[in-house]
């Protein structure tokens, strides 16, 4: 089983032959927070069986957040059926709501902000239905925690560790993230969001392996992968891992909506255009080795710069 | 930054004082409009003569009322175009553009108890704020000053929801408010103040004197204060044009009649958005946004309510 990409689909993030971390945040032309692509199916399924195996691991949320549960759950229903009237439906009859999942044949009535009408919370609900990752984000006196969320394909972190926690602390361990102010203008950035006004951003790393599930909590299961890469593998074990994200202000809780959508495409794949090769082959030979560190490519850093080397080569050779 | 806007049009006008109009707005496309945060507000673009009129208002209706907003309006004795324009050329039936809500004036999420205190129609936004604080079960009071029963806008709708929470002061009956009473709270109370500048800075100066902390006071200024002594001035950018600011346009205004694509949000110097670097020249600060630092350093400056104190400045956008 794989959750790879194909390259036409894939959401490569760069722009230049540099990179440093900047709030790389763009107005978004379609208010649209979730996407389906051909591996929805298989996508949703991991979730379900990671929630059912691992709930503490996977959702979490503070008990104040169910009214901006519902707003999430609201406002995702209304995307799917706005952007993929072929695969889901709602109906509302007063505060009834039917929820049509056409792809997994699946039904759901429940009433609008009654939980216990529905199995899960809100937000674990939906989130069920999408394959983002979905964070709330609480406005509480002037600063922003991170008070539920949704995770199931985390870049090594913890939604247990950081739950509650504000976004500087979330933040705190990013190098050269407070020296250079950038937790401020960040955290300002957020603060200033409007409703009706949705962002987005890319973010992106490497990965030994092709796993989505790439929590703190299992470091010691895949984090080894990346002592395993080889000038021979690098093309099949080692992949990009591009993160799409998007920032809704919710109107009514004041809250914000942080989704993930994780995409994974190996460096055979990445390779076949020429344009990215190049491109990704300048930007890891420049990325400086604090950037290195904290994205945790000091193991295999060196032996992906040679395997990306050679393609370029053979490809000029041929 | 191109914002999304809503199309609505004026559904009723209800005159609520001699001095104050009420406006009911429904939306045009959708069938409902987003639900917002107690405190939220609103702007209100109008196709006027010289390019849009664009004015904040809070919202007075519930939180969770959809079907239509409500705002409500005091003609100022010296508008320069905003309620002028709302009090005497607004029909029923006319087409406008809103904003989707926003809230710089939210509750706290922390506060044991929450004291408003209004003047004049600086009881806008504490309509929804009482209405969410009913709903969360908290606590709060209301001290509410006008000039007379008469004069008192939502006065009886107060009186019917909120009788036990209010006291009104009328000066024509010699009853002032004074801010004497913050000595009243009990510790853990947040304050909120909403009227003339002259009133919220008298009660912020009395609550910071008292001890209140910093971020347990919180205040809205529903309008920029236009002093009769602007003074008009030169501005130059760092990319070489040239622009004259005349003494009743704000520098905003004049970078947007002048078609450069000078970023804003709430106008009021509130939210930040705006902020330029400033290269030369010293300034007159008039926002709640900058720090005191960042205002005695003259390095910055919000364009929507800031001007220059010498006669020439030049500035850098982003």
């Amino acid at each position: 089983m794989t959750y790879i990409d194909n390259l036409e689909q894939f959401p490569y993030p760069f722009k230049g032959n540099m990179y440093r971390y900047s709030n790389n945040s763009i107005p978004l032309d379609v208010p649209k927070s979730v996407d389906i692509t051909s591996n929805y199916e298989e996508e949703i399924k991991l979730k379900r069986q990671l929630l059912r195996d691992h709930p503490k691991r996977c959702f979490q949320s503070l008990s104040h957040t169910l009214k901006a549960q519902w707003e999430i759950l609201a406002l995702v229903m209304n995307h799917l059926v706005n952007y993929y009237p072929d695969k889901f439906s709602l109906t509302k009859t007063n505060t009834l709501w039917t929820f049509r999942n056409l792809i997994l044949n699946e039904t759901q009535q429940f009433i609008y902000g009654d939980e216990s009408t529905l199995l899960q919370q809100p937000l674990d609900f939906i989130g069920r239905h999408v394959q983002e990752d979905l964070i709330l984000m609480s406005e509480r006196d002037g600063n922003l925690y991170l008070d539920a969320g949704q995770l199931c394909f985390p870049a090594n972190w913890s939604l247990a560790f950081d739950l509650g926690m504000s976004f500087r602390e979330i933040h705190y361990p990013i190098p050269g993230f407070k020296e250079e102010k950038l937790d401020d203008r960040i955290l300002n950035f957020l603060l200033r969001l409007e409703a009706g006004n949705p962002w987005g951003r890319n973010n992106w790393s490497l990965m030994a392996g092709n796993r989505l599930d790439t929590s703190l909590e299992t470091f010691d299961d895949w984090g080894k992968g990346r002592k395993q890469v080889t000038a021979e593998n690098a093309g099949d074990l080692v992949h990009l891992r591009v993160e799409v994200q998007t920032l809704f202000r919710l109107s009514r809780s004041n809250g914000i909506l942080f989704t993930i959508h994780t995409h994974l495409l190996p460096l055979r794949k990445l390779a076949e255009k020429r344009a990215w090769l190049e491109q990704f082959y300048h930007i890891l030979q420049e990325l400086p080795p604090y950037i290195v560190d904290y994205k945790g490519l000091s193991l295999f850093k060196d032996v992906v710069i040679d395997y990306l080397k050679v393609q370029l080569e053979k490809e000029d050779a041929s | 930054m191109k914002e999304h806007t809503i199309p609505v049009f004026i559904k009723s006008i209800e005159k609520l004082t001699p001095q104050v109009k009420q406006f009911t707005l429904s939306p045009i496309n959708m069938t409902k409009l987003p639900p917002f945060s107690g405190g939220s507000h609103i702007i209100t673009y109008i196709a006027g003569e010289n390019g849009f009129i664009t004015r904040a208002y809070s919202l007075t209706n519930l939180p969770d009322q959809t079907d239509s907003y409500q705002i409500a309006i005091r003609l100022s004795e010296n508008s320069n175009g905003g309620s002028k324009y709302w009090h005497e050329s607004i029909k029923m039936g006319d087409f406008l553009k809103i904003s989707y809500p926003k809230n710089h004036f939210p509750l706290s999420f922390k506060a044991k108890h929450h004291v408003f205190y209004a003047a004049g129609i600086g009881i806008t936004p504490f309509l929804s704020m009482m209405a969410e604080l009913r709903e969360r079960k908290t606590t709060f009071e209301l001290h509410y000053a006008s000039k007379s029963e008469d004069l008192c806008s939502f006065y009886s709708l107060i009186k019917e929801n909120f009788a036990d929470e209010t006291t009104f002061y009328f000066s024509n009956r010699h009853n002032k408010l004074s801010n004497e009473t913050l000595l009243d709270h009990r510790i853990g109370t947040h304050v909120y103040f909403c009227g003339p500048e002259s009133f919220i800075s008298s009660f912020r100066n009395e609550a910071e004197r008292l001890g209140y902390p910093k971020s347990s006071i919180h205040f809205e200024h529903f309008a920029v204060s236009f002093s009769k002594n602007n003074k008009a001035f030169q501005v130059k950018l760092t990319t070489g044009s040239s622009i004259s600011v005349s003494k009743d346009q704000t520098l905003l205004e004049a970078l947007l009649i002048n078609g450069i694509n000078a970023p804003y949000s709430c106008r009021v110097g509130r939210c930040g958005t705006c902020e330029v670097k400033v290269i030369e020249g010293e300034i007159e600060h008039n926002d709640t946004f900058l720090t005191e630092d960042q205002k005695n350093g003259h390095e910055c400056m919000l364009t929507c309510v800031s001007r220059a104190k010498s006669e020439k400045l030049v500035i850098q956008l982003n």
